[in-house]
């Protein structure tokens, strides 16, 4: 029989290669990095302390339209639109691909297929098809009465001032000008969203069928079935894929970076915080401000989770086993 | 069973001895390498280019007793990064090649060494004279050389001779003259149909080229330590940039635009694409002396189909009244040496065995291998340049160009990053919105520039 603290410290012992891992590689950023937010510190020199400096600054640029506050803004608008619109999006077809119907396995797949591109590939494919003469996006919206959209070349975006313009304009004979580079990203952002249909798929087929039996009985059509059974049942996921998709569309990096050439051009449109952290920490070398951008970016996401959570009682319905 | 042993062993000795004697020279030269001292150099090229680099690489390698250079090819994303982490980790390179406007930023923060400590500054000094002006710009940081350039990428207009030719018309020297020949090729403003189904401009501005606009008009992006991005001359030549948004509506430009970037190959707009054509996208076009290859490439190609072949040319940049003439915005590649390098010396004689400082018809081979503009006068004259310069007339205008007093880089300041992506966004802002006052655009930049420029020298 081992001693008690042979036998305590064994355990910690097996753990120990990812409590390492995990010391090392993320509790250990994680506070220098809540110390550096404190600093300047360009990379190469000490960090010297500067106390609350760069998180003023950060305070000063919201509202503006350069800097943090451009990025912020750039970004809530991309969240705003991609996160709902791929709910919608993924609801919808993993309901159209739960209908039991032939060749369900291939619809599936192709679904499924543009979530195992990688991301450089299908930002390059996309720049093809939002080129604005001989793009395939526009020459589908030609189908639909709309002239040639700018896409990656322009800095307005649908949903604003300036797309509401657009669309007044148009209507004393100017072309409609509408969609711009963050729209092209949020489109974009649609094409990953068979990640999330699986998850529903999965959610769908746990739906009990008495539920949609006793629906019928009571004489519901095939939309009533959907937006009072399936909808409700799906829920607790939409409300997973809700806080997971805010978390991911804050976090996109790769296709802003290769779209924008790093740059976040045009105009500054494509200016998302992640980018805007990566530029400050490696090519303005002010590590201090991009870590405090971090630390109120992490703030942000806590509280919109928590926000969200709130709300989730008042529209999110869990099952009770009886 | 013993037969398959025997067999098997004999491949296996076999094998063994196919690769010692395949590797042979190279251990032979890796033990000759061991006696000398390693300079180990990080570089970005690729391609044909990267050929050209191991090519000097190998020469100086051969010239040498006393040092032996080891390239590494790094890619460019992250440079800056890697080379940070190796120098705080205390194992940097020996040497660094770079194209970014990051010397100030390196040099003030001590990530690189200014080069008089490296070796006596009386060497310094005489590789310094010895560059181009825009060279030797490229090389300096408050006043000191922390760097050598040895390579200089200048902007030109190209233009399409023949199509000029049918109109009885010459190639521009003033922007009058570009305006003029920019309105005869480009399609009628004041027509929807025709600007919709255009598929040539005559010349159309980008907006990253404010940075040669401005330099050519008269300008200075900094002057005395301030941002002034406000001076008339800058101001003048955004508002020239604007006025073809103006009259063909920014949305037409950046369509248009845009499809530059889907011609097959990323070809250069300046050349047609279809085989009965005989004018680009473009009439006149700004770019750089790397395009004569593409040109070149293209009329070869045509003159083996038996296609009729346009013939182009390159200009200096045109110029208002009172701006300056062979004048624009440069930038190039230049040699750092970071700090904590093991090998200081040895970079310093590789620095100076590519520029030509020991050898001109050896930087002259290099330069006419990659087509690259020479920073050194001497290796211009080199009878090996002028020989490629004889047979690539088009590339002669660049050389000239890189000789002018006129010819300027970024702002050599910390924060340069910053400076470079606020000016285009306002010259882009400007171009999108030309119902907007170019000034006030400018005036808002400058103040965030100025901002910033302030913070860091705190």
């Amino acid at each position: 029989m081992s001693s008690l603290p042979t036998r305590l410290l064994t355990p910690f012992l097996f753990c120990s290669p990812w409590l390492i891992g995990f010391a090392l590689l993320f509790v250990w950023p994680f506070a220098a990095s809540l110390y550096w937010s404190l600093c300047e510190f360009d990379l190469i020199n000490p960090p010297r302390f500067i106390g609350t400096q760069n998180y003023s600054r950060l305070a000063s640029e919201i509202g503006t339209e350069h800097g943090f506050g451009l990025a912020l803004k750039n970004t809530i608008y991309y969240s705003l639109l991609s996160v709902p619109l791929s709910v919608a999006l993924g609801v919808g077809l993993a309901v159209l691909l739960s209908a039991k119907v032939k060749g369900q396995a291939i619809f599936r797949t192709i679904v499924f297929l543009p979530s195992v591109i990688p991301v450089v590939a299908a930002s390059v494919l996309w720049l093809w098809l939002l080129e604005p003469d001989s793009g395939m996006v526009n020459y589908l919206l030609s189908w639909i009465g709309l002239p040639n959209q700018n896409w990656l070349n322009q800095s307005n975006s649908a949903v604003s001032s300036a797309g509401f313009d657009a669309v007044a304009n148009s209507w004393s004979g100017q072309p409609l000008k509408l969609f711009g580079s963050k729209d092209a990203v949020v489109l974009m952002s649609l094409w990953g969203v068979g990640n999330f249909v699986v998850i529903y798929l999965a959610a769908i087929s746990d739906i009990p069928q008495s539920l949609y039996e006793a629906a019928e009985i009571d004489g519901a059509s095939g939309w009533r079935k959907l937006l009072h059974v399936t909808v409700p049942m799906l829920s607790p996921v939409i409300f997973f894929n809700l806080v997971m998709g805010l978390i991911r569309s804050v976090q996109t990096f790769a296709s802003i970076y290769v779209l924008s050439e790093g740059t976040g051009q045009p105009g500054g449109s494509l200016m998302m915080l992640s980018l805007k952290l990566f530029l400050s920490a490696f090519d303005d070398l002010e590590m201090g401000y991009a870590s405090a951008m971090a630390w109120l970016l992490f703030v942000a996401l806590v509280v919109t989770t928590m926000l969200l959570f709130r709300t989730s009682r008042y529209w999110v319905h869990y099952r009770v086993a009886v | 069973m013993k037969w398959k042993l025997i067999i098997s062993a004999s491949c296996l000795f076999g094998l063994l001895a196919a690769a010692w004697a395949f590797k042979m020279p190279e251990l032979t030269a890796m033990n000759e390498d061991r006696n000398r001292n390693e300079v180990v150099f990080w570089h970005f090229w690729g391609g044909p280019d990267r050929d050209v680099v191991e090519s000097v690489v190998s020469r100086f390698n051969e010239s040498q007793q006393t040092y032996f250079v080891r390239a590494v090819a790094m890619p460019g994303n992250n440079l800056q990064a890697k080379l940070f982490l190796s120098v705080a980790g205390g194992d940097p390179p020996d040497l660094v090649n770079q194209d970014d406007p990051i010397l100030a930023d390196w040099a003030s923060r001590n990530v690189i060494q200014p080069l008089d400590q490296i070796t006596s500054p009386r060497d310094v000094q005489s590789v310094r004279d010895s560059l181009l002006p825009a060279a030797e710009r490229l090389s300096i940081y408050d006043d000191r050389m922390f760097a050598v350039c040895n390579g200089l990428d200048i902007r030109a207009l190209y233009y399409n001779q023949t199509a000029l030719t049918e109109r009885g018309l010459t190639p521009p020297k003033t922007i009058a003259e570009l305006d003029a020949i920019a309105a005869s090729f480009s399609p009628n403003p004041e027509s929807i149909h025709d600007l919709a189904g255009a598929k040539t401009f005559g010349y159309l501005p980008d907006s990253r080229r404010l940075w040669a606009w401005g330099i050519v008009f008269g300008g200075d992006f900094f002057q005395q330590q301030f941002v002034s991005l406000t001076a008339p001359e800058i101001v003048a030549a955004l508002t020239w940039m604007v006025s073809y948004a103006k009259r063909f509506g920014p949305n037409r430009i950046a369509t248009f635009r845009t499809g530059d970037q889907s011609l097959p190959g990323k070809m250069f707009p300046l050349l047609p694409v279809l085989d009965d054509q005989t004018t680009g996208r473009y009439v006149l076009l700004m770019d750089g002396q790397w395009r004569v290859r593409d040109i070149e490439m293209f009329q070869q190609q045509r003159r083996q189909r038996e296609l009729p072949v346009p013939e182009f040319g390159v200009c200096p940049l045109p110029t208002p009244p009172g701006g300056l003439s062979n004048a624009g915005w440069v930038n190039g590649n230049f040699f750092v040496v970071p700090a904590g390098a093991k090998n200081g010396t040895g970079a310093w004689e590789f620095i100076k065995f590519w520029i030509g400082e020991i050898d001109s018809g050896q930087a002259a081979k290099t330069c006419a291998e990659g087509g690259w503009i020479p920073v050194r006068q001497t290796v211009i004259d080199d009878p090996v340049f002028q020989q490629f310069l004889d047979r690539q007339p088009l590339f002669r205008p660049f050389v000239e160009l890189a000789t002018s007093e006129n010819q300027y880089p970024f702002p050599i300041v910390r924060g340069a990053a910053m400076f470079r992506r606020t000016v285009e966004d306002a010259a882009y802002q400007a171009m999108q919105h030309p119902e907007q006052s170019p000034l006030e655009i400018l005036t808002a930049a400058e103040i965030r520039i100025q901002n910033q420029l302030d913070r860091l020298k705190k």
